[in-house]
């Protein structure tokens, strides 16, 4: 027999996720999850990091799951508030190798600022998740959440608690899993939650909570386990140990699978026993659930909401329940699984009109430069999410705002090579791109940002941010330079003018080639504000072979004609068809020129 | 429904459809209704379809409703979208010059549709359209489309004359007033033209 090994919680998971085959692990320190990284940090063949926050941290491992290699991210229960944006919008989009967020919560707040109790995010996010009682099961969870989260493409919720993680128990070893990293395919309607492809994703949630929910009913994770008295516990976690403690011969539903609840099995219990305790630290959660199913049960009127529990406490809050006559035998209702909207059906024969970037839009002509080179741009939020959308389709990912760095990040550090490609906007940088900058800088990624700067909040309606520094009745602060805050932080940054499309142009495929971080500021201003008219492209018939491709820039000013293109009035002449015109059969005439 | 009339407003960002839900709304409060109203605007200004609803009656509870009494288009593609919108005894104000054509059907993958009379038939409901783009521009400005528009809508809405006026000048700055007025009064005109030849 393999020799056991003494873990930590902490410590079991870290070796857990190595023995599941994970690659990437990264955190960001906080009382109790902060051994997990510090021993993978310690093991071979597994990749570990802190990062600057949870946000980034989980934006970080979201780019290593999509690069294909299972990734563990780390933080404690106040962690996820941090991350919480990119935690919501990951369970719509799902992964590609598999991901575990781990939350490892604090009752009774021995080193926190408050107690919350992150089994709701579950819920909250609609992700399955899983609570180990010991070491032993903290080392096996992380396997088991691999295989749920690769098998139901979501990311899987593995949450412990202080006993849990800092709680020390033997460990037997199991025989590694052997995985292939999983090839990154592009799939924009995927990956890209604009809010055409967010709500097809939205459906596949609710419909995976409830394949998941057939999945917990089976699940050798939930446990029913024989008593010999008249008293049934529903518990998970730490609780678990202390009840069974406490109550020897008590029927024990253990819940290794605590999110959804498999109501059959809360019921199954029901027919061994007349009277039922849930036994949880912290809030109702499973308690309420059962509740719901009008079944009678003891809980938070007889264990405490707040604090630690333990075998003692358990013991004296339960007894004089099981002294009392046992309630009334109940059936149990099932809920059904919950309706879907009939999503609206568009109009037969009608052509959509989705928004598009305008005519003259700088962005365009970043995407035009960043296309001719093999690299994923990972994307953020703003109007240049538009780029993902035909005929452009040229972003990867959107998941939230300031995402796209620490995705970029997380996706070249994951494969070892300039991957992936950032892309964020000027007011998107200044909400949350430049913690993940640091944090590139800090880890040493290999990698390109272009911050696409218009100098404004184009797409809610022109505000102002700390770049223009324009407050809302239009007065006037100092303002703030990108090119010096990424400078100031250490990375290389050079300002080109994104009118400029051959600077633009040389700019990134210069950035592309050389070694480290690099960030481009691509500057104009935005179209709608400046209102500026360079000039009018000009079509020579006779060369125009309609050949398509300065229509795939998905300008709204170009159309093809019988027998060539044909360029609308509201062409403000930027130029970018002209330059991507392999036959030289567009030109520009200035503003002023006599023709 | 339980006596609320429901209008809604469609076009393409940046056609004023905003405004001509203010003014109606406007209107409808001159009337000493009570009114409510919202719009999906979010994507106004780069091209999208912008859908404003503006709900009146004697005591308005929702701001919106899946179906319209009438329907208000200032663009053709969207005045046949809208169509969708209309309950059997519906009627659609449509825009039928204005046409703004959208990606898609630049790029040629699909063709801008332009029967909608016969959409409106094979709905069933009433149609009235309006060169509301040809009276803008006899009013003054082209872009009174919107306001010719409600002048023609006025035929089947039931607010008096009095009343537009007050709606139309509680909405619109004074500067531009005169001509938005002269807008309104030629799109009505149009439509009373077009019951009288048909």
């Amino acid at each position: 027999m393999e020799r056991q090994l003494f873990f930590s919680g902490n410590e079991a998971i870290a070796h857990g996720a190595v023995r599941a085959g994970a690659r990437f692990a990264c955190g960001y320190p906080g009382t109790p999850s902060t051994e997990i990284i510090e021993a993978t940090a310690g093991l071979e063949g597994i990749h570990s990091e802190w990062c600057v926050n949870e946000k980034v941290a989980l934006e970080t491992a979201v780019g290593a799951s999509l690069a294909g290699v299972r990734t563990i991210v780390t933080m404690k229960h106040v962690g996820l508030n941090v991350a919480a944006d990119p935690f919501m919008t990951l369970s719509l989009t799902g992964v590609n190798a598999g991901l575990v967020v781990i939350t490892a919560d604090d009752p009774g707040m021995h080193s926190s600022q408050n107690e919350q109790d992150n089994r709701n995010f579950a819920k909250f996010a609609k992700v399955p998740m899983l609570e180990p009682s010991d070491s032993q099961e903290a080392y096996d969870f992380v396997a088991e959440a691999f295989k749920l989260s690769e098998e139901f493409d979501t990311p899987v919720l593995l949450r412990t608690t202080t006993r849990i993680s800092h709680g020390r128990g033997q460990v037997l070893p199991r025989v590694p899993v052997e995985v292939e990293p999983r090839e990154y395919a592009r799939d924009i309607s995927k990956y890209v939650m604009v809010p055409q492809y967010a709500r097809q994703r939205n459906r596949v949630v609710l419909e995976r909570l409830e394949k998941l929910r057939r999945r917990a009913e089976e699940s050798p994770l939930n446990v029913l386990e024989a008593g010999t008295s008249d008293l049934g516990i529903i518990a998970s976690g730490v609780a678990y140990a202390y009840a069974r403690e406490a109550f020897p011969k008590a029927w024990f539903l253990k819940l290794g699978m605590s999110h959804p609840l498999p109501y059959a099995k809360v019921a199954r219990l029901y027919e061994h026993v007349s009277r039922v305790a849930v036994v949880e630290e912290l809030d109702p959660f499973f308690e309420e659930q059962v509740r719901a199913l009008g079944l009678p049960v003891i809980g938070k009127a007889a264990i405490p909401a707040d604090g630690e529990l333990d075998q003692e406490l358990v013991f004296r809050a339960l007894e004089p329940y099981v002294q009392r006559k046992p309630p009334r035998r109940r059936r149990p209702v099932m809920p059904p699984p919950p309706r879907l909207a009939t999503p609206p059906k568009p109009a037969a024969g009608l052509p959509v009109r989705p928004p598009v970037l305008c005519p003259g839009c700088s962005h365009r002509s970043v995407y035009a430069a960043l296309r001719k080179r093999r690299l994923a741009p990972m994307g953020d939020i703003g109007c240049y999410t538009l780029g993902a959308l035909p005929p452009l389709l040229s972003l990867d990912s959107c998941l939230c705002m300031g995402a796209s760095i620490g995705m970029m990040a997380g996706f070249n550090k994951a494969l070892g090579r300039k991957a992936a490609v950032g892309v964020i906007g000027d007011s998107t940088f200044f909400h949350s791109g430049i913690t993940p900058l640091v944090d590139a800088f800090y880890n040493e990624v290999e990698g390109m940002v272009v911050v696409l700067d218009n100098r404004t909040t184009a797409m809610t309606g022109h505000q102002g941010h700390p770049g223009t520094g324009l407050h809302p009745d239009r007065s006037q602060s100092p303002t703030i330079d990108i090119q010096k805050v990424c400078e100031g932080i250490g990375v290389r940054c050079v300002t080109v003018d994104a009118t400029d499309h051959k600077a633009l142009d040389a700019a990134i495929k210069d950035e592309a080639k050389a070694p480290g971080l690099g960030v481009i500021v691509a500057l104009a201003p935005c179209v709608l504000v400046t209102r500026e008219v360079a000039g009018e492209v000009v079509v020579d018939e006779e060369r125009c072979s309609l050949c398509g491709v300065c229509v795939d820039l998905g300008c709204p000013a170009l159309a093809p004609g019988d027998d060539a293109v044909s360029v609308l009035g509201t062409c403000t002449g930027c130029g970018l068809c002209v330059e991507v015109c392999k036959r030289g059969a567009l030109s520009l005439a200035c503003a002023g020129d006599e023709t | 429904m339980n006596g609320t009339t429901t209008v809604s407003l469609v076009g393409v960002g940046g056609q004023g459809i905003l405004l001509g839900a203010a003014i109606l709304a406007e209107t409808a409060a001159a009337a000493g209704l009570e009114v409510k109203a919202s719009e999906v605007k979010g994507m106004a200004q780069r091209g999208g379809s912008v859908l404003s609803t503006v709900r009146f009656g004697k005591h308005v509870w929702s701001p919106v409703a899946p179906r319209a009494d009438v329907v208000i288009a200032t663009e053709l593609l969207e005045g046949i979208r809208g169509l969708g919108l209309l309950g059997p005894k519906g009627t659609l104000v449509c825009a039928f010059t204005t046409r703004i054509t959208p990606g898609s059907v630049l790029r040629r993958e699909e063709g801008y549709p332009d029967d909608v009379s016969g959409a409106a038939a094979r709905r069933g409901v009433r149609l009235l359209t309006v060169d509301a783009e040809g009276v803008a521009r006899e009013a003054g400005t082209v872009r009174a489309v919107n306001v010719a528009l409600l002048g023609a809508a006025s035929t089947v809405l039931p607010f008096g004359e009095e009343q537009w006026r007050r709606g139309l000048e509680a909405a619109i700055p004074a500067k531009i007033l005169e001509v938005n007025l002269r807008a309104f009064e030629l799109g009505r005109a149009a439509v009373a033209s077009q019951e009288v030849e048909s």
